[in-house]
């Protein structure tokens, strides 16, 4: 140890790094031997800010504070790019979580608190516990804002499940059950999600994680330590610091390699839904003594980086220093080393920034009345430091100083420039009759019992959709799940997720889009009027010019369709290195997530056909576009360009249904997605069924097939659109309503005989039904 | 005056609200009682154990909430008479803690819910109906004769199991107050999501003033969760489900 303990500007007196005296070669070998992603330049960097070497403690502090995973440091200049204020926006994406406007409820204004992130990395290693820890992490991001959280929801992309593919089969059943486990027994609904499966995501499965929560505006509480916190108490709260997940953030942020994922397992966290349930009632209970007292307070969850991550943030976010003494820490086993309890992601666990006055009252509430003792082994909320005026980020550890640093140095800003390199998107549009081939028929079976479009009731009949007795559409039932959150009001929200992995493998930048038109027009379709988006931005490494070329296209998509849309992102994530050892990486993989104001419940429209005699309208225009369908997938079309939207028809088609949804003239609505019309009318007809009620048919115009763009592409392209069911006796209305909006199209009528009739083809809506049903049984039995 | 109804909060219940919320809006003065206040239970007329994983289903769902202080309270309320409810995890509690069907001692369950056939916790909606004489359980006493009870069966552990000696104890003792019915009403054994012997999704007590329903009715309990078969046109209004809550309530005012 080089540092005097009598030298009061001395460095930490833990074993540290020599930087200063290796070469470049000896520096990399060194940081590799310690666990450490982080890069030779950084390292230097550091070590000549802090004008010594830095310890063992700062290290593994700065490696989880600059990984990619908290720093966002190849992606932060480019998320400068999206729209994130606007109307509804009452928090952008500064915080823990973003908040919309949901509406008004006896004077008071309410908030809709929305996380989305991802999990990835861990989701592969280990799947159960990846998944599970997922959820547990979005949940406290939510609930950290003083938030009841009332709903998750989960896009999925897993790989090819074929049977004879056991590792990605089990990796798709560890990653449901994991959601579950969590989901089900912290009783959050989990009330929407997508899922799609696809060779390309056999190494890198993607588990999209979206949290929402309900505040009251005016009691929102900020991942910061308030104006007036210098001397703020820090306490930490929940599950006793153990050795799992030291690494994660880091470990999240390089490319998997199959030989290591085996030693990565440690970096994964242990999730315990049950602890959180108890620490969420309690903060619940907490909540309401800060509100009655008055108190200004900071509350932030701990994810990457642990203790230091969260604690560096919570207090520079405020202005503040820190200084903290791990002795404190409630741990589960004795001698962790300092660095494990500093940056270890240990979950279930948040951290208080409080006036000195409160604490004992807040310490009461976990401790005594919710037991945190008994409930875990040495789970507790205890004092670990305070807020400092001065601006260093101090850890004590066995009564010596074991980091210190300028906290704006290990929180700030780093950035990389990258080069990129533009994708190129096909432009083919093929000649309709090159698509007829094989019998529309076999072809419509085929299409109803693809992965990506069969039902998912084999899959998420294993979450709870339901507890907390609010649920209006459950999961699976609709194109979004929609909740009406307030006892005693009529406001209600729907919740979507858009993204399409078929699309971003030829068209990153359309993909991204089209991620925002599905998302809006999913939510449309249940009568929820968007009001804010969330993004999850998932592709392959930054580092290989071509695929950061895709991140830049999609952020460019995101930040289009949201303008034109009239929309803000208000939370997001960035997920890189989703790529295997071998530099495969999974197709661009943006994924948007919807949240919709309905102001009066009663107005929700739901799926399944309502009445026999009714008109079928269809809203969108169709296009000549294939690419990145379910058909083209099918017939290995694999360079047929990706529809285009025109932002302003589609968005006045929005306007159009919403103010038919408000005058009570749709009996039922579905969006138009993957496998096109034909499957959207068939859902339609399967959800009586669903319903208890006896199957109603549909008749087509014979025209609907033969539109200038062609028969395969008008029944199966997937350009979006929405279909309507309007009662015989509103039509007129309807269609005055739609003025001159030209793209509403009377496209048939319900029948009572339970066929879907086209031309001359008439399905027994019985035999599509048994195609559509069971093929994910298999996999979920 | 209103019946004063507890709805009892283990560490790990999760149904709380919803159950509290049902049960005001049916007519009763429901209140949380959480463990840390379970002297406070002796005021109350009658409890209600809502759903969740109460001690996280260690060792069998409801075995360790069976033995917490709160049952105390509970079980000596089931033998002077007062009501009980318990719905889904609550269900398995009362069953663990033999007061449904208390055909053995306390906390000596003879038959139990259990994991489902099909190995994992399935969320699905269900209907019920009544298959006992209205008189045999006082909580369940105000349904109309056949009527179909929407609920949602959401659980992992819901498969009535017990000994074949038991099973049909319980069968001939007209102890199964719900079964799981289809469309028609029609009650059969496979109508049952998770298997459950003889189609049971609730059993009562001799006496009949205890209910242990594993389905939940009160997730599908107001109009706005059931927009398709809404009652009237007050999406906020009761419905659905919620005839249970009444029929308990009902009991609750009738004594």
């Amino acid at each position: 140890m080089r540092n005097s303990s009598s030298n009061c500007r001395r460095g930490p007196s833990l074993p540290d790094l020599a930087v200063a005296e290796l070469d470049d070669e000896a520096l990399r070998a060194r940081a590799d031997s310690l666990g450490l992603a982080l890069r030779v330049d950084e390292l230097r960097s550091i070590a000549e800010r802090l004008g010594r070497a830095p310890s063992l403690v700062e290290l593994y502090a700065f490696d989880a504070q600059w990984s990619e995973h908290c720093s966002y440091k190849s992606s932060r200049a480019l998320l400068g790019r999206l729209p994130t204020s606007g109307p509804d926006v009452v928090l952008g994406p500064a915080e823990d979580a973003g908040i919309l406007h949901l509406g008004e409820h006896e004077g008071e204004r309410y908030g809709i608190v929305i996380a989305h992130e991802s999990h990835n990395h861990p989701s592969q290693v280990v799947p159960f516990e990846g998944a599970a820890t997922g959820i547990g992490g979005i949940v406290r991001d939510v609930l950290c804002m003083g938030a009841e959280v009332v709903a998750v929801a989960d896009p999925l992309r897993f790989g090819n499940v074929d049977p004879a593919n056991e590792h990605q089969r089990a990796v798709a059943r560890g990653v449901v059950d994991g959601i579950a486990a969590y989901g089900n027994a912290i009783g959050v609904p989990n009330i929407a999600g997508d899922c799609y499966f696809d060779r390309d995501f056999d190494d890198n499965v993607l588990v999209n994680v979206v949290a929402l929560g309900l505040v009251k505006e005016s009691e929102v509480i900020h991942s910061r330590v308030p104006r007036h916190g210098a001397d703020f108490v820090l306490l930490l709260v929940g599950k006793a610091t153990d050795a799992s997940g030291f690494g994660g953030a880091s470990f999240s942020s390089v490319a998997l390699d199959a030989q290591e994922a085996q030693s990565n397992k440690g970096a994964v966290q242990v999730p315990d839904p049950f602890l959180k349930n108890v620490i969420m009632r309690a903060s619940y209970r907490v909540f309401s003594v800060l509100r009655e007292r008055g108190v200004e307070v900071g509350f932030k969850d701990l994810g990457a980086g642990g203790i230091m991550g969260c604690s560096a943030e919570l207090c520079s976010a405020g202005g503040f220093g820190a200084e903290i003494d791990l002795d404190t820490v409630n741990v589960a086993v004795d001698r962790l080393l300092p660095e494990v309890i500093a940056v270890g992601e240990t979950q279930e666990r948040l951290l208080w920034a409080l006036p000195e006055e409160i604490v004992d009252e807040v310490e009461r509430i976990y401790n005594e009345e919710f037991s945190l003792p008994q409930v875990a082994q040495n789970a507790r909320a205890v004092r670990i430091g305070r807020a400092t005026a001065e601006q260093k980020y101090r850890l004590r550890h066995r009564g010596e100083l074991v980091m210190d640093v300028p906290i704006d140095f290990l929180t700030g800003t780093v950035r990389d420039t990258l080069p990129a390199e533009a994708p190129v998107p096909p432009t083919m549009r093929r000649e309709r009759e090159i698509l007829c081939e094989g019998t529309l028929d076999d072809l419509f079976h085929e299409i109803l019992a693809h992965r990506d479009v069969c039902s998912r009731a084999p899959l998420y009949r294993h979450y709870d959709a339901v507890v907390r007795g609010r649920t209006v559409i459950p999961r699976g039932e609709a194109d979004a799940g929609v909740l009406a959150p307030i006892r005693g009001s009529r406001l209600a929200f729907a919740l979507s997720v858009g993204g399409n992995p078929r699309i971003g493998r030829i068209d990153p930048q359309r993909a991204a889009e089209l991620a925002v038109y599905e998302s809006a027009r999913k939510v449309v379709a249940v009568g929820g009027e968007p009001i804010g988006l969330t993004d999850c931005l998932n592709y392959g490494s930054p580092r290989d010019p071509r695929q950061y070329g895709e991140l830049v296209a999609g952020v460019d998509g995101l930040a289009r369709a949201a303008r034109g849309f009239g929309l803000a992102y208000v939370s997001g994530n960035v997920s890189l290195y989703n790529a295997a050892a071998n530099g495969h990486a999974i197709p661009a993989s943006p994924i948007v997530a919807c949240v919709g104001r309905l102001a009066d419940v009663s107005r929700c429209v739901t799926p399944p056909l309502k009445e026999v005699g009714s008109h079928l309208y269809l809203i969108g225009e169709t296009q000549r576009a294939l690419g990145g369908s379910v058909l083209a997938s099918i017939l290995g079309l694999a360079d047929e360009a990706a529809p285009e939207i025109d932002m302003e028809r589609v968005v006045s088609e929005h306007r159009f249904i919403l103010a038919a949804a408000r005058e009570g003239l749709l009996q039922s609505a579905r969006a138009i997605s993957n496998g096109g019309l034909l499957v959207t009318l068939a859902e339609m007809s399967f959800g009586c069924v669903a319903a208890r009620r006896a199957p109603i048919g549909i008749e087509l115009d014979g025209s609907v097939g033969w539109s200038s763009v062609g028969r395969n592409e008008s029944l199966f392209g997937e350009w979006g659109g929405i279909v309507v069911e309007v009662a015989r006796g509103d039509t007129e209305r309807f269609e005055a309503l739609a003025e001159s909006l030209e793209s509403v199209r009377e496209i048939g009528t319900t029948t009572a005989e339970p066929l879907l009739a086209f031309e001359d083809e008439a399905w027994e809506i019985a035999d599509l039904q048994r195609s559509w049903s069971r093929p994910l049984e298999e996999l979920f039995p | 005056m209103k019946a004063r109804v507890a709805v009892l909060v283990f560490p790990g219940t999760n149904s709380e609200e919803e159950t509290r919320d049902l049960l005001i809006d049916c007519g009763a003065d429901a209140r949380i009682v959480h463990w840390s206040e379970a002297a406070s239970l002796v005021y109350y007329d009658a409890f209600v154990l809502p759903g969740g994983f109460a001690y996280e289903d260690r060792i069998r769902a409801g075995a360790i909430a069976a033995h917490d202080a709160m049952l105390d309270a509970v079980i000596e309320g089931a033998q002077a008479g007062k009501y009980i409810m318990g719905i889904c995890n609550g269900a398995q509690i009362l069953l663990e803690a033999g007061l449904a069907p208390g055909t053995g001692d306390i906390r000596r369950p003879t038959a139990a819910f259990t994991h489902n056939a099909q190995g994992h916790f399935i969320c699905e909606r269900v209907l019920l109906r009544r298959t006992v004489a209205a008189t045999r359980c006082a909580i369940a006493a105000a349904l109309p004769e056949n009527l179909l009870i929407p609920a949602w069966a959401a659980h992992g552990e819901g498969r009535l199991a017990a000994v074949p000696s038991h099973l049909e104890e319980i069968e001939n003792g007209d102890f199964i107050v719900f079964r799981y019915a289809d469309v028609t009403g029609a009650t059969d054994a496979h109508f049952a999501p998770q298997g459950s012997a003889l189609g049971a999704a609730a059993l009562t007590n001799r006496e009949g003033n205890v209910l242990a329903i594993m389905p939940h009715p009160e997730r599908d309990a107001w109009n706005f969760n059931h927009l398709d078969r809404s009652e009237g046109n007050d999406p906020l209004a009761p419905s659905g489900g919620s005839v249970l809550f009444k029929s308990f309530v009902t009991a609750l005012e009738r004594r």
